[in-house]
């Protein structure tokens, strides 16, 4: 049982608060990502749980051990680290052995766990090698064996594809995915790349300045981010924000985007009227819109400014009043820049965004249930 | 470079030649007659024979010149016999005296080792050898125990580490002379050790550390002002080390289970070996040529180390001899470079060896 | 459930606020500790140099005191002036700064182009210059200064402060070719190179762009040119008879002099290298972090 529980924590620099009153409970085998822009706060917050900056306040339990203040060996704890902190001055062998030797195992067990740690990543040939003359990938790979190579409850990763090329990372997300599924460790990982975390993670707990705004499933996070931040964050193209303004009509809600009325659900209804003739944003995907070649009911007509072929489909760029706006179609639907074209936007991919605060406006639990 | 190369010829031409005037005597009365012997300076001569001869000078005129056929014991104890020229002896009378004096001769320059026998035959070399290795095997184990600790402390993020470490840097700009003052002011009889040791009633009377038969404390003193004035130069290096090693490498050690020794044994140190390897050459060096903390602490007579009887020899209002100066310089030279290849071949065959693992 | 502290844990409260307690003391012991081991070296530097500096600004009469006292009383000039004012030693401080600032301007005249040389141009052969400057950084000054000596003497340059200036310069040229050779090379070339684009000439370029850039690093390595040789007492005391140095003057006369000469003259010899490494103390890392590359 290794659950991870962090209760307020606080870290500072000085005067710079890196981790701001943060709580978050990471279950037992669960793949935890830390997402956020760099200086958001996650590898700060992934060095207290390793150990190495303790918290100003605030409390880290680890299975059921309070581990705040405790040094890194006392913790039960493995890590990657971002640039493999691969020692230079040992074998690939010797280096996976590392945390074995330090807890004095036996040499039968050093060489099985070296071996089975070697032979899951596919670098069983290069034991007797120094890492001097190995590639980033190598590298990547002799690292993940030395974390799984050691007997820990909780796996560390600080953004451990950072340094690869394009390609490589692609190869490794995904054999780093089958590979932590199997192990079944309680992990967690760190990372500035949306679809790293999209696509690896459990639950993804997005961070900005010191603060978690969001912990949810990769398709809540996506789909119905809990900000603007968050919407502007994560995917790409970002989420688009257009500014409606919220009207009242025949008791219902309704908010204008341009010259278009779009009326909102029924459990949206009771929050929005609280907004009434005031702005708010419109938040929706550039794939989650209908894009139409010619006029039909609920459709706002606008012109295309550049249509960029993306191959899989076509990112359209449109302007509307003030903002702009990234729309994609298929590749085969007609259009070219400057032409026309009518956009539908289905109220259920429609996130509603408070105009001053930024944040998602969301249905009152106990009203939608009562 | 030519700076260096020529004042080193000179060195060598110093420590092996000897620069000289002999006199040759001859078998006849004449300039480039065979030689019958060679007698040194101030050698005295009986006179068994003189001739009178003329000799020409540059305006024509003729002037009478003596040849004398003297008799003496040379250097080896032999008697030997033979012509020499009025104008290479002092003597009273040319006509009459019967015994004279060498005065000059010719220039002559010839290779020697008797300024090598000189210093190791003289009774303070195999002491000032002595304590000079004594010396450097005492301080720099100290020097780099404490500068590792020094950097360590540096580097483990604590507040004010910027003024820590100009307060350790400090020592790299002052010489041994002052840090010898400095630690003589403290070890000496009315010092502050012994004001403390008085004031605080630990003794009633002063206890004299700088004395003949103290050499341990003398000793002592020389180790802690050396430690403290040249520790600074390896903490700079090894900081420079060690900042020089990602920090992940010292984080990996410790969430792999290392403790702070095992840190430093299995990583630390194997990745500062470069840094350490220049440190210690240049701090085995820079030890052969400590020598005013030795005099400002004890005077330099009774402890002395080589560079100090360097100075000793050369220092014209002693013994004045730049040859054995120069013969002691270059002792220190050969024990420098044969150390520095020593370090050099050591560090590397351990990691060949590592290698072929 | 815990309600205070909102962890979950098998423990009671109190128990586990207790532990917690604990946990921190220790992680605060362990921090405190190494404030404690950076506290106790700082003493250990700086103690010597308060006691001298006491010794130094007491009256004489208290200087030969005992037991000593740590805190002079009365601080008193007295013990300087007496140093300052004994016959020589003025002029062996004007012959020291002399020597200093000549070596000074000698080794950084020559070493500001070879080390832009060895910069831009030489970035093949670093690793053998670098070999050569540790080798001759180490070369003995004791090696040295006997025969250099002899040859000033032949060549009528022995007891001038020039020549022991040049002694210097020579001694710290290499490490000072090095420092300022790496400091040109933190000055990206690209600056340079829009500088030509831009209608400079090469020697414009350097000076308007490079120069100004290098010039904290360049004084850096010049101070400690300057520290060197305001130190140096081997070749100081070889190669001058009436043209003495400080620290020459200072050790041929130590054995026939007082205590409160000695040390007024210790803390004085010292004070420069307080003030100087104080301003390069930024620059020491790359000067010598250059040699163990």
């Amino acid at each position: 049982m290794a659950e991870i529980q962090i209760v307020n924590a606080v870290k500072r620099f000085g005067k710079f608060v890196a981790i701001d009153d943060v709580s978050l409970t990471i279950h037992d085998r669960e793949f935890m990502v830390l997402l956020g822009p760099s200086g958001c706060g996650k590898t700060t917050l992934l060095r207290a749980v390793a150990g190495l900056g303790m918290l100003d306040e605030g409390y880290i339990l680890i299975g059921d051990q309070n581990v705040t203040y405790l040094p890194p060996k006392e913790r039960k704890i493995s890590m990657v680290f971002q640039n493999y902190a691969i020692f230079p001055h040992m074998t690939v062998f010797d280096n996976i052995a590392f945390g074995l030797k330090m807890q004095k195992a036996s040499k039968q067990v050093i060489k099985e766990r070296v071996e089975n740690a070697a032979h899951l990543l596919h670098i069983e040939a290069m034991l007797d090698r120094y890492p001097g003359a190995m590639s980033g990938g190598q590298r990547q790979r002799v690292a993940v064996a030395r974390a799984i190579a050691y007997d820990a409850q909780v796996l560390l990763m600080d953004e451990p594809l950072s340094n690869l090329d394009a390609l490589l990372r692609l190869e490794m997300r995904a054999e780093l995915k089958a590979l932590l599924s199997r192990l079944n460790v309680t992990t967690i990982y760190v990372t500035h790349d949306q679809i790293e975390a999209l696509s690896m993670g459990d639950r993804i707990a997005v961070m900005q300045s010191g603060k978690i705004i969001q912990v949810d499933s990769p398709t809540r996070v996506y789909d119905s981010p809990a900000d603007r931040f968050i919407g502007s964050f994560i995917g790409n193209p970002p989420m688009n924000f257009l500014r409606g303004q919220v009207q009242t009509e025949n008791g219902q809600v309704k908010v204008k985007i341009g010259d278009l009325m779009v009326t909102p659900s029924l459990e949206m209804q009771a929050p929005l009227r609280a907004y009434d003739g005031k702005l708010i944003y419109v938040g929706i995907r550039a794939e989650n819109m209908e894009a139409l070649p010619e006029a039909a009911d609920d459709t706002l007509p606008v012109t295309v400014e550049v249509v960029e072929p993306l191959g899989a489909q076509n990112l359209l760029t449109i302007i509307i009043g003030l903002e702009t706006i990234k729309v994609s179609t298929h590749p085969d639907f007609p259009v070219r820049a400057g032409g026309s074209l009518w956009l539908r936007f289905p109220v259920p991919k429609i996130r509603w965004i408070d105009y001053e605060t930024g944040k998602a406006i969301t249905p009152d639990l106990q009203q939608v249930l009562a | 470079m030519l700076f260096f190369a020529y004042p080193m010829v000179e060195s060598l031409q110093l420590a092996l030649r000897r620069e000289g005037q002999f006199l040759n005597l001859r078998v006849e009365p004449v300039e480039d007659a065979a030689v019958a012997g060679t007698v040194a300076m101030q050698t005295e001569l009986s006179v068994l024979e003189r001739q009178r001869l003329e000799e020409t000078l540059p305006n024509g005129r003729t002037r009478p010149i003596y040849w004398f056929e003297v008799e003496t014991v040379d250097a080896a104890g032999e008697t030997i016999r033979g012509w020499v020229s009025q104008s290479n002896v002092f003597i009273e009378s040319r006509t009459e005296s019967t015994s004279a004096r060498v005065v000059s001769g010719e220039a002559s320059q010839e290779w020697t080792l008797d300024f090598i026998r000189r210093m190791f035959n003289d009774f303070r070399f195999s002491s000032a050898l002595g304590t000079t290795i004594l010396l450097i095997v005492l301080i720099i184990p100290l020097q780099f125990v404490l500068a590792i600790i020094m950097a360590l402390v540096l580097q483990s993020q604590i507040r004010g580490s910027n003024l820590f470490l100009y307060i350790y840097a400090i020592p790299l700009g002052i010489s041994d002379l002052a840090s010898g003052i400095v630690w003589y002011s403290i070890f000496t009889q009315r010092g502050f050790i012994n004001s403390f040791l008085v004031s605080a009633g630990l003794r009633d009377t002063p206890f004299i550390f700088i004395q003949a038969d103290n050499h341990g404390w003398m000793i002592t003193a020389i180790v802690l002002a050396e430690v403290w004035r040249a520790t600074s130069i390896v903490m700079v290096i090894v900081v420079s080390g060690l900042q020089a090693i990602p920090r992940d490498y010292i984080e990996a050690g410790e969430v792999f289970g290392a403790n702070l020794w095992q840190r430093l044994w299995h990583i630390i140190l194997p990745l500062l070996k470069p840094s350490l390897q220049v440190a210690l050459i240049l701090r085995t060096i820079l030890a052969f040529q400590v020598f005013a903390v030795v005099i400002a602490i004890t005077g330099g007579n009774i402890v002395t180390v080589l560079a100090n009887e360097t100075y000793r020899w050369y220092d014209p209002a002693r013994f004045n001899s730049p040859n054995v100066a120069a013969v002691y310089a270059g002792f220190i030279m050969l024990l420098s470079l044969g150390i520095s290849l020593f370090y050099l071949r050591a560090v590397r065959s351990q990691e060949e060896a590592a290698k072929a693992l | 459930m815990n309600q205070t502290t909102g962890v979950i844990t098998s423990l009671s409260q109190q128990e586990f606020q207790a532990q917690h307690r604990r946990s921190r003391m220790r992680h605060t012991m362990r921090r405190g500790g190494i404030y404690l081991l950076a506290i106790g070296l700082a003493v250990w530097i700086l103690l010597p140099i308060v006691l001298i500096g006491s010794m130094a600004f007491s009256t004489p009469a208290d200087v030969r005191a005992f037991p000593k006292q740590i805190i002079p009383d009365p601080i008193s000039g007295e013990t300087m002036n007496f140093f300052l004012n004994t016959e020589g030693i003025l002029r062996a401080t004007g012959n020291s700064i002399v020597v200093a600032v000549l070596a000074l301007l000698i080794s950084t005249v020559l070493a500001v182009p070879a080390g832009y040389a060895i910069a831009r141009y030489l970035f093949r052969g670093r690793d053998l210059i670098r070999l050569g400057i540790l080798s001759v950084r180490a070369f003995p000054i004791v090696v040295l200064a006997v025969p250099l000596a002899v040859v000033f003497i032949q060549l009528g340059m022995f007891d001038q402060v020039y020549s022991l200036a040049l002694m210097h310069a020579a001694l710290t040229l290499p490490t000072t070719i090095l420092v300022v050779a790496s400091v040109f090379t933190s000055v990206p070339y690209e600056l340079e190179e829009a500088a030509l684009v831009f209608g400079c000439t090469r020697l414009q370029a350097f000076w308007r762009i490079v120069l100004p850039l290098s010039i904290p690093g360049i004084a850096a390595s010049a101070i400690l040119t300057f520290v060197l040789s305001w130190n140096e007492v081997f070749a100081a005391i070889l190669l001058t008879i009436t043209n003495r140095t400080l620290p020459a003057q200072i050790l041929y006369t130590l054995d026939k002099s007082g205590d409160p000469f000695k040390f007024a003259g210790g803390f004085f010899m010292l004070v420069p290298s307080l003030i100087f490494i104080f301003f390069i103390r930024r620059y020491l890392f790359s000067m010598w972090g250059q040699l163990n590359k």
